[in-house]
């Protein structure tokens, strides 16, 4: 099923939850910028932006993915300074790459600029030794993610 | 010509009499009505507890797609995956949903272990988005989704139906007034299902329940009765 917001669309699969939400500006009167999450395992309602609250809900072969735009001050940086959407690598994946380590989990994440528009995507695994098993996964859904222009 | 006119008077009055008659059983039932809360909303509400038999269609149960109270654009996967799901299917013109958004408020459960709970109500065109903001607890995952009433012919409000994603079927749908009554209809649903496919089993393996019969009757193998001494041998007639 597709879901598509705020110039971002993703072919979500069947079992899958996702949600394209506007992140709480930093400071009052600030920009709102999009961010996706997608998980196969159930979301909580409650969560951080790059999945606290749900990372600690996840088994071995659960996947959570978090994509969010950083503001046009960011664009030509050299942290976004890789063009077009990634694909993930397992080799990439380590446990101390997560924004909040939890016990076997492994995440990585990737600065990119596409359309015009600066983004950090961080993926989250339930299991750092399945991560082969998992990448593959990821990587299908990713390929489907298209970024119109800002 | 005046036995006519009393005749007719008396018409006239026995009429007007049926009349009245006609009247205040009418408002009795408006009255009656009203006290179980249909007529007050602008949806059918539906406050008794009912189980209809799970759906028997093939068709996997449909994830939700809609939107969250704050308006970002939410996917809620239900088939495909090894988690059981009930939706709740509430709404902001329902006054028997009044006590169940409430009951959420104090716990986001709904007091119901072991199952995801996912609110979906109607989309922001049908609903009173003012209204919902006030009744819709934090912590609950609700979506605004008309299209996820229609894919499951919600048929009154309140109404639940529970979904077991490991084999993407329906396991039990009804309408229930209170979290206790849910909790009573998937204790009850789950029954059901069991009953069904243990029936479904059995009639599958026709050998295996006359096993069955024949154990509760006593009979296991090796039994005497298995092997009459003078039992007609086949061919031998």
């Amino acid at each position: 099923m597709r879901m598509e917001s705020h110039g971002i669309d993703v072919d979500v699969p069947q079992g899958w939850d996702g949600e394209i939400y506007r992140r709480s500006p930093e400071e009052v009167g600030g920009e709102t910028l999009p961010v996706m999450h997608l998980a196969n395992f159930p979301l909580p309602a409650e969560r951080g932006d790059f999945g606290s609250g749900a990372v600690e809900m996840m088994r071995s072969d659960s996947v959570l993915i978090a994509l969010a735009e950083f503001g046009p001050e960011s664009v030509g940086t050299a942290l976004f300074s890789r063009e077009g959407f990634p694909l993930v690598d397992a080799e990439d994946f380590a446990p101390d790459q997560m924004q909040r380590p939890m016990a076997g989990q492994s995440g990585a994440q990737y600065f990119f600029t596409e359309n015009g528009r600066t983004f950090c995507l961080y993926v989250a695994l339930g299991s750092h030794s399945r991560r082969r098993e998992l990448v593959p996964e990821v990587n299908q859904l990713l390929e489907t993610v298209r970024v119109t222009l800002s | 010509m005046t036995a006519v006119l009393v005749t007719l008077s008396l018409a006239v009055i026995l009429l007007a009499v049926l009349v009245v008659g006609l009247l205040r059983s009418h408002a009795d039932i408006l009255r009656s009505l009203h006290q179980l809360g249909v007529g007050e909303d602008v949806e059918h509400t539906h406050t008794s507890t009912s189980t209809p038999q799970p759906r028997l269609n093939a068709d996997a149960p449909a994830d939700i797609a809609g939107q969250t109270l704050r308006g970002s654009t939410v996917h809620i996967g239900v088939s495909g995956i090894d988690t059981r799901t009930l939706l709740a299917f509430l709404s902001t013109g329902c006054s028997a949903c009044i006590g169940l958004w409430e009951d959420l408020a104090a716990d986001p459960t709904g007091g119901i272990a072991g199952v995801r709970l996912v609110v979906v109500a109607k989309s922001r065109e049908d609903e009173s988005q003012s209204r919902l903001e006030e009744l819709a607890p934090s912590g609950v995952t609700l979506v605004q989704s008309t299209e996820a009433w229609q894919d499951y012919g919600v048929p009154v409000t309140p109404y639940f139906v529970l979904v077991d994603g490991s084999t993407g079927t329906t396991v039990g749908e009804g309408s229930a007034p209170s979290w206790g009554q849910v909790r009573s209809l998937i204790v009850q649903a789950t029954g059901d299902r069991a009953a069904v496919e243990r029936q479904e089993f059995e009639v599958d393996t026709g050998e295996i329940k006359a096993d069955a019969e024949l154990r509760r009757s006593g009979i296991g193998p090796g039994h005497a009765s298995l092997y009459p001494e003078n039992a007609p041998i086949e061919g031998n007639q």
